[in-house]
This record gives C-alpha cells, structure tokens and sequence, in this order.
C-alpha cells in the first residue's frame, strides 16, 4: 500500500529530517511510528499524502510515485489528521466543516450529507452539529479532525500525535476507534510518543531516531527492549517495566498490556499454588 | 515568506554581532539616508558591497542573500510600471536611457530594504529592546516592538502549518483563477488569525503571572555601553556618509 524507497528528506533551512528510510506497509496494516522529538516522525506523515516529496528516493502509495500526483489527489487515499486541530476550523458550524472536505474534493451533494451524517455520528458528535468548532473542548476538537478525514473514507489514516493534551477517558475512545477502523480494513498509521497507548494497542512499530528506522517489529518484541528503548528517549510501558522486573520469579517478561499482564499473573499464582498444594 | 526569514535572529558572536546595537542602526539608517540621496547605479553598488562585506563578516552571507531575493518580487514591480511610464510619456531621450533609469529604481527599492538586514540579521529581539529604551521609547511600546519581531517567525511557522492542514482536506491553493484563489485564502487566514488571537491571551496571562508593568522603573541584566570599537566604527561610517553627502551637494 505504501513504500518508502531509501527516502531522504532535507528541509529548506537544511535540516536533513529523513535519511535513507526504506520501508513498507501493507494494506490494513496498524502502525505505530514512534520516536523521540525530531526522530523525524512528522516528516515521514507528511510524505505519505505529498505535502513533502523526498529530495532523494521514491515514496509510492498505491503503487504511485508521490511525485506524479498532487496533494488533492493523494488526499482521498490518505487522510492525515494533524496534531494542532485548531489549524482547520475556520466555519460556522462543524457540520460545514465536515461538508467542506467532501466538496473540496469533489462529492455530490446527496453524498455530502450522507457521509456528514456519517461521520459525526461515528466520532459521537452528532449532538454538536450546529455548534461552533472553536466552542469545542480539545478532545472533541480533535474527534471532528477525525471526522473530517473520515468522512470521504481515505483508504489509509494518519494522525500526528492523536493522544497529546487528551484526557484518560479520549485515549481510551481514540484506541476504540483506530481498533474499529482498523478493522474495518483501514490502514492506520499514528505517531506518537505515547508508549502506553501502543502498548494497548498492539500494533506493528516503526521505532526512529534521527531521521532513521532503528528497529522495526511487533509492539511486544519493541517496547520490551529496555536498551533499544532508551537509546530513543522512550520509557518502557509501566506492565512491562513491572514484569520484566519480575521475569526471574517466572514471570513472562515479554508482555505488554494490562490483561495479558493479569493472565500471566494469575496463571503463575495458580501453577505456584499447584505445586505448594502437591 | 523569504524575506520574513531575513528578519529572523540566530544567535552567533562575530565582530558584526559584538557592536553596539545602536552603532548597526545608525550605520543601517546612514545607508537608507544615501540611498535616498542617491540614484546613481555606482553608489548603490559601493553600499551593495559594504553591505555584503558586512554579511560576510557576520556570516550572515546566505541569509542576507536571501532577504535581497525576497525584495526581487517587489523591484520588478518596480521596474515594469517605471518602464511603462518612462517610455509612454517619452521622459528620456532614448529607449535604452529609460529602461537604465528603471533599472536603477527597482536597484534602489533592493537596496531601501537590504539597508536594515545585516541590523535585524546580527541584532537580538532584545538588544533592539535595549537600544530603544536606552532613546527613552516607553517600555510597553518598546514590548510590543519586540514581541512581533519575536513572534514572526513563529507565525510564518503557523502559515505552514495551516496551510498542509487545509491542503490535506483538499484545498488546492494554486489552482484556478484570481477571484478563486481569493477565496481559497480564508481557510488559510481565519485559523491564522483565529491562533494569533488565542496567543495573545495566552502572552498577556503570562506577562500578568510575571508581574509587567508592577514597577515604574525597570532595571535590565544586561545595559548598552559604547566601547572604544564601537566609536572608531561609528566614527568611520560618519565621515563616509559625510563625504556622501558633501560629493551629492557639491560635486567635484
């Protein structure tokens, strides 16, 4: 779906952000690109709808070069949800705001309102819908960047740093919605630095640092790697600092997330009551 | 945008950035002075290179360059509308003598706008605060002065930002004609204006938790003093501009 081709990328001011990124991901595919600030996680979302094209190197979405296609075209396969939402509103109601896109980009009017009613209702903000996006709180601000981007169903879906500045409550309807996206077949691909977030979600991770891919795997074999970790600026998740603090009690040390943490726990309770029992 | 990037200060130690603030404004003002006496292409093209030694100097030669580019843009304009003027209502003598004296204008309007560059480039937001309330500019004023050169950078930063923003819900902002193009601006400049705003706030509160204003008189860490430097280099660029000055009213 998408490939980076030994992808550099040096910014005007000459700051070389990417530097020989090669990678692929396939369609339906949930990624999590992590990195500490500057690791170039940014400018790696940025190529994937063209808004940068690679000053060395190729970067194909759908087999296309970026370089063929404008960033108009690009959008309707990829949506890319940035960190500040403020940077978007600038209508009376959300609803324009959602209609906007869908203009923009070429639907009828029929499928306009369709996909409005839609996508509100997806992002649970059909109550609001008259309302002003600068009234919004900041989690709901960040829903209706979502919903923006969902509405004319881009293929993939990017978000820069979705989890800043949310409360435990929007991180947890965030995750439900990038699982169900997900599901639905999407292509997902965050950033963020937020290791716990990651961690519930399980997803594949595209571990940077300056401008590099340093490591490349499922989240339990990444984010259970202490050195590799810290060598990024990245704290290991709080389940699997704990576990891998009890692996010489028998305790699985490769384990990320709070049930899978619960199972093992009561698991080598029982077998130790097993045998104190035998 | 280019030239919103010659304003911008990156902090360095150089000859040019140890002087006196005040000796690079009056240096900077001198210049614009001349320029304004002068049309003549080999007097803007002396200043031209004092200018480009003292970029040289600060190692500031690739960001200088790029404020002259931003100017370029501007002087065109002024090239084009001088040449039609020139040449309609028939001023000089010859085609070539018309199209020289546009091009010497637009050279001036580079030079009117390069003139304060190497000051902006080798000067911090707070040396410029220290030298005008050293010239008694109330201190509030002197704040906001800073502040917006302070916060261009940052705003032209937020431009960009909007901008991929809007663009990756569609807006093609390089396509279609004048009238369209307009419109495609609003997207661009209320969330732009919409963020200024909610900085201001957000500067004001944090100016009120630190107490602005709370004493009459303000007292600095830091405080300007000409050093013997600083008088040679004021005393040269003062008999320069005026053997300038004198060559303009009574030519050899």
């Amino acid at each position: 779906m998408i490939r980076f081709d030994n992808v550099t990328y040096v910014y005007p001011t000459g700051v070389k952000a990417l530097n020989g990124v090669s990678v692929e991901i396939g369609r339906g595919e949930l990624v999590a690109l992590m990195g500490e600030n500057g690791a170039g996680k940014t400018t790696f979302i940025k190529h994937l709808n063209g808004l940068l094209k690679p000053t060395n190197g190729k970067v194909y979405v759908d087999g296309k070069d970026t370089r063929t296609l404008s960033v108009a075209q690009l959008s309707r396969v990829v949506g890319i949800v940035f960190q500040n939402a403020d940077d978007m509103f600038f209508l009376p109601t959300i609803e324009e705001e959602v209609a906007f896109s869908l203009r923009n980009l070429g639907f009828s009017e029929e499928v306009v309102q369709k996909r409005v009613d839609w996508a509100l209702k997806f992002m649970e903000l059909e109550e609001y819908r008259k309302r002003s996006p600068f009234l919004l709180s900041g989690g709901e601000k960040k829903r209706l960047a979502l919903a923006i981007i969902l509405a004319w169903n881009p293929q993939v879906i990017a978000m820069d740093e979705p989890t800043v500045g949310q409360d435990s409550a929007q991180k947890e309807k965030l995750k439900e919605m990038i699982k169900q996206l997900n599901l639905q077949g999407r292509t997902v691909i965050i950033s963020t630095h937020d290791v716990e977030f990651v961690a519930e979600l399980r997803s594949r991770v595209i571990l940077m640092s300056k401008g590099r891919i340093v490591a490349d795997g499922r989240a339990e074999t990444i984010l259970t790697d202490g050195e590799l970790l810290s060598s990024c600026s990245i704290l290991m998740p709080q389940v699997a600092a704990t576990m891998s603090r009890l692996a010489d009690l028998g305790f699985n040390a490769k384990v990320i997330s709070v049930d899978e943490a619960v199972r093992n726990i009561v698991e080598v309770l029982r077998r130790f009551e097993h045998t104190r029992g035998a | 945008m280019s030239i919103l990037e010659g304003l911008r200060f990156y902090a360095s130690d150089t000859v040019i950035h140890r002087l006196d603030p005040r000796v690079k404004f009056l240096i900077s003002m001198l210049m614009l002075i001349i320029v304004v006496m002068y049309v003549e292409v080999w007097m803007l093209t002396i200043l031209i290179a004092l200018q480009a030694i003292m970029a040289y100097a600060a190692k500031v030669v690739r960001r200088w360059l790029k404020t002259i580019r931003g100017s370029l843009p501007l002087a065109v304009l002024v090239f084009g509308l001088n040449a039609i003027f020139f040449i309609s209502s028939g001023t000089y003598a010859t085609l070539q003598e018309a199209l020289y004296q546009s091009t010497a204008l637009a050279y001036r309007l580079v030079l009117f706008l390069s003139s304060f560059s190497i000051f902006f480039l080798t000067t911090t937001p707070e040396e410029i605060g220290l030298t005008l309330t050293s010239w008694r500019v109330p201190y509030p004023y002197t704040f906001a002065f800073i502040s917006a050169i302070r916060f261009t950078p940052i705003i032209a930063q937020e431009l960009r930002d909007i901008m991929d923003a809007q663009r990756a819900r569609g807006v093609e902002l390089d396509k279609g004609g004048p009238l369209q193009r307009a419109k495609k601006l609003v997207p661009i400049l209320v969330p732009l204006l919409a963020n200024a705003l909610r900085r201001a706030y957000e500067l004001a509160e944090a100016m009120e938790v630190k107490c602005f204003g709370a004493t009459k008189k303000r007292t600095s860490l830091r405080e300007l003093k000409m050093r013997y430097k600083d008088y040679v280099v004021l005393s040269v660029s003062l008999a320069l501009f005026s053997l300038a000055a004198y060559y303009r009213l009574f030519p050899f």
